[in-house]
């Protein structure tokens, strides 16, 4: 290999893109976690009663598949024992128990997240039997109803029908035999059934979805409405209008398939209330929801995890590199001086607990203190290892100095210089000490305030949340740092200061 | 000026940056096994007499506080010497005595440092205060230079040094670091000592660079820098050849002495030598490490023809 460090940096580009690709494409997680987005929260408070006995009660509540994600979900569940159960294409929250005296409550609650179109991949669902219900001269009368439509395409064919519910028949309309026929019919068996019933004649999948309206709203009925298989998605039809919902239609199915959306075995829900109210979230609060419940590998292995305690800290963990690939661009290709390499990053790092201002200030009120006793200390002549010690227990009396003050001041932010890298500041004295004294007062300064800025850069990196949220779900973004740093690593050219340096120079 | 603009111009001078430097030279052509023969300028010494390259002579060496009692003794038989931490940086913790009087030594300025200041001072360099990384350290007295006259209009009072950059074994540039009032008698451009370019050719000097400035008259004695002939030019020359051989460090920064008596001498070796050369000369480097990359490969075969090549070739007058 001839340039082994940009075929590095290049293999360590590729990895994450692939891997993030994979999770975006394949785990359908969030391009951007930390973009705010508008969810849904759901919830439903019910009352059950009806004597002291044993009860069941059940119902559909909405679950994660390709069109939605449900998160934070919430049961109460009073004394009853909860289970959510698969019931086919539905989920059911199934709640039993023997009812007190009094009923009990009973509630849930959903953070829901209707996910754009193009997620959905939907199978083409088979032709299902007619309604049970319907008879073998109904289902003659439906097929001479809808058969001078069959040469159309499907999604027509539904219009026709919807229509056709309506008492638009369309040229040429039915003999009046079938009418007759037809209107028996539909006021037999009402809408709903009318509608499969014809649907099914026209050899068009559909099936009777129970749910709510996704608007701000409070309501005790469900809605019922007709999804209607046109060949590339579902419809969805309003059956007592007989309209077609416009798309992307605001529904939330609850239960598919003919059941009620509340079952109950004994007892009775008296009331229920489903409300519904539009929330604005990150989208990482989905997806932890998400991934702390999915079984794929990738997800078992996230940061999400970890118990909530360590979380914290990998959030800005994550960050660190990106701190020390600052102090890799500020000196590698500004040229910027800095006390040792890793001393901003450490800088920035106690700042988050101390604040910006205070931060800033506490570290020089400490190295300018320093510098002045080692000056001091300079004239007895203290050899290297015992001065440094000194030097060292004058920080921490420091330290304590200013968490005594903050404390008589009651500034937290005072009390919190026990996190600053004590240890680092002790080397940082001496060696301003000795910059001070080998290349003068201005390098010195010039140095310190290097330091300070790139530490001020490195911790409004570290405070950036939308960014810890991003390396969170991503940590192979790691790997992108690394491949940046390999090329700055690999950066021959000058340095931006270099060309002030060099400036005078001219061409002979 | 744009910083494009700036960029193309230091690229077609041939100015070395320091992450070239670093990565292309450094890097590739000091291998890190070599680096202790550098740093301990005892080492470098010891290296240097092996292969009959002249240096300052040793009188003794210090390795333990131990050792300090019996120093009051060795240093009577001295008139000058001067006294050097082994792995001392930036001329830290070097002290020239020219003397002796009845309460102590005569450091260069003219101060007196009494026996128990120098002791004491000797402990520190033992300690380990003046080597960067602070390990325990060596201290050695070895003799004083009595530098060459050519370059006293243009000193104040210490020992100006002749510093050659090597590449593979080729000199490619150099400078004379001359003390000033500010630098404090020391050689060195930091602490405000003024370079001054020279002519790799003709051995002479050329503009020089104080601070960040290029100044044509010594700012404390006021007298031109630029013309003046370094004496034993060749043998500097083939010093700083040579010593590449003997270091195995194919990027070195070569610091040299003109002994009024002894000819050249080799002070240290620095292995990442630094890029304030090219603004002494008004040259870049990049241009001349190219150039002895392109040299036939003959000429590398010996130090004598190396020098005899660079003579041939170089000249700051018409770069390269």
């Amino acid at each position: 290999m001839k340039r082994p460090a940009p075929l590095l940096a290049v293999a360590l580009l590729i990895l994450p893109f692939a891997l993030i690709s994979y999770r975006i494409l394949g785990l359908k997680y969030p391009i951007f976690p930390a973009a705010p987005e508008k969810a849904w929260q759901l919830s439903m408070d019910a009352y059950v009663k009806g004597g002291e006995k044993e009860t069941t009660v059940m119902i559909g509540v909405p679950y994660t598949h390709e069109g939605r994600i449900v998160a934070e979900e919430r049961i109460f569940s009073g004394r009853f024992s909860f289970n959510l159960l698969r019931d086919g294409p539905n989920q059911v929250g199934v709640w039993s128990g023997t009812i007190s005296r009094m009923g009990e409550l009973i509630g849930y609650k959903a953070t829901v997240k209707v996910q754009p179109q193009y997620f959905l991949k939907t199978k083409p669902p088979v032709l299902g039997p007619y309604p049970k219900e319907i008879g073998e001269a109904e289902k003659k009368l439906a097929r001479r109803l809808v058969e001078k439509w069959d040469p159309l395409p499907p999604a027509e064919r539904l219009r026709r029908i919807a229509e056709a519910v309506k008492g638009i028949w369309g040229i040429p309309p039915p003999d009046d035999q079938n009418l007759q026929a037809w209107s028996t019919f539909r006021d037999k068996h009402g809408r709903v059934t009318v509608f499969l019933v014809l649907l099914r004649a026209a050899a068009l999948p559909a099936r009777a979805v129970e749910g709510l309206e996704l608007v701000e709203s409070i309501t005790t009925p469900t809605l019922i409405w007709i999804q209607v298989w046109t060949g590339e998605e579902w419809e969805n039809l309003q059956p007592e209008r007989g309209e077609i919902y416009q798309k992307p239609a605001s529904l939330l199915p609850l239960v598919t398939g003919g059941y009620p959306v509340v079952r109950t075995l004994q007892g009775e829900v008296s009331e229920i209330r489903w409300s519904l109210n539009q929330q604005v979230i990150t989208q990482w609060r989905m997806h932890f929801e998400r991934i702390m419940r999915s079984d794929r590998w990738l997800d078992r292995w996230s940061l999400f995890r970890l118990p909530e305690e360590f979380q914290t800290t990998f959030r800005i963990l994550m960050l660190v590199p990106i701190g020390a690939l600052m102090i890799c661009l500020l000196r590698n290709i500004v040229g910027f001086p800095t006390f040792g390499i890793f001393l901003p990053v450490l800088m920035a790092l106690a700042f988050r607990n101390t604040g910006l201002a205070y931060g800033l200030g506490i570290f020089w009120g400490v190295v300018l203190i320093g510098y002045v006793i080692r000056r001091w200390i300079d004239k007895l002549r203290l050899l290297l290892v015992p001065r440094l010690s000194v030097i060292l227990t004058l920080v921490i009396i420091c330290i304590t100095g200013f968490a005594l003050i903050g404390n008589k001041l009651d500034l937290r932010e005072f009390m919190a210089v026990g996190l600053l890298p004590f240890v680092i500041l002790t080397m940082t004295i001496e060696r301003f000490f000795v910059i001070m004294e080998e290349a003068g007062v201005r390098e010195g300064l010039w140095m310190a305030a290097g330091s300070a800025g790139v530490a001020v850069i490195t911790y409004k990196i570290l405070q950036f949340e939308s960014l810890q949220l991003t390396f969170f779900v991503y940590p192979e973004l790691l790997l992108a740092v690394a491949a940046v740093q390999v090329l700055v690593g690999r950066y021959t050219g000058y340095r931006l200061l270099e060309l002030f340096r060099f400036r005078r120079f001219r061409k002979s | 000026m744009t910083i494009l603009q700036t960029i193309r111009r230091l690229r077609e001078i041939g100015v070395l940056g320091m992450n070239r430097r670093n990565a292309e030279y450094i890097m590739r052509f000091n291998p890190r096994s070599s680096f202790p023969l550098v740093d301990d300028k005892l080492k470098t010494k010891q290296l240097a007499e092996a292969h009959q390259i002249p240096t300052p002579r040793l009188y003794h060496v210090i390795e333990h506080h131990g050792d300090i009692p019996i120093l009051e003794k060795v240093l009577c038989d001295y008139r000058d010497f001067v006294l050097k931490p082994a792995r001392g940086t930036g001329g830290g913790g070097i002290v020239l005595v020219k003397g002796h009087t009845e309460e102590g030594f005569v450091k260069q300025n003219g101060e007196v440092i009494l026996m128990k200041d120098l002791t004491y001072h000797i402990s520190d360099i033992l300690s380990g205060i003046y080597s960067l990384e602070g390990l325990e350290d060596k201290a050695f007295i070895e003799g004083l230079v009595h530098p060459n006259t050519v370059f006293d209009a243009v000193t104040y009072c210490g020992v100006p040094d002749i510093r050659i950059i090597a590449y593979r074994g080729v000199p490619a540039m150099s400078m004379v670091r001359l003390p000033t009032q500010a630098s404090d008698g020391k050689a060195n451009l930091h602490c405000g000592a003024i370079g001054v370019g020279i002519d790799m050719a003709e051995g002479t000097t050329l503009a020089g660079v104080h601070r960040s400035g290029v100044v044509t008259h010594h700012p404390d004695t006021h007298k031109p820098v630029k013309g003046i002939r370094v004496p034993h030019w060749e043998r500097l020359l083939l010093i700083a050849a040579r010593a590449v051989d003997m270091t195995g460090l194919h990027y070195l920064g070569v610091d040299l002495v003109i002994d009024q008596e002894q000819g050249p001498l080799l002070l240290e070796l620095n292995a990442r030598p630094g890029l304030q050369i090219q603004i002494a000369n008004q040259a870049g480097l990049l241009n001349r490490l190219e150039l002895i990359d392109k040299a036939p490969p003959e000429i590398f075969a010996t130090p004598e023809r190396r020098v005899a090549w660079v003579l041939d070739t170089f000249s700051a007058r018409t770069p390269v």
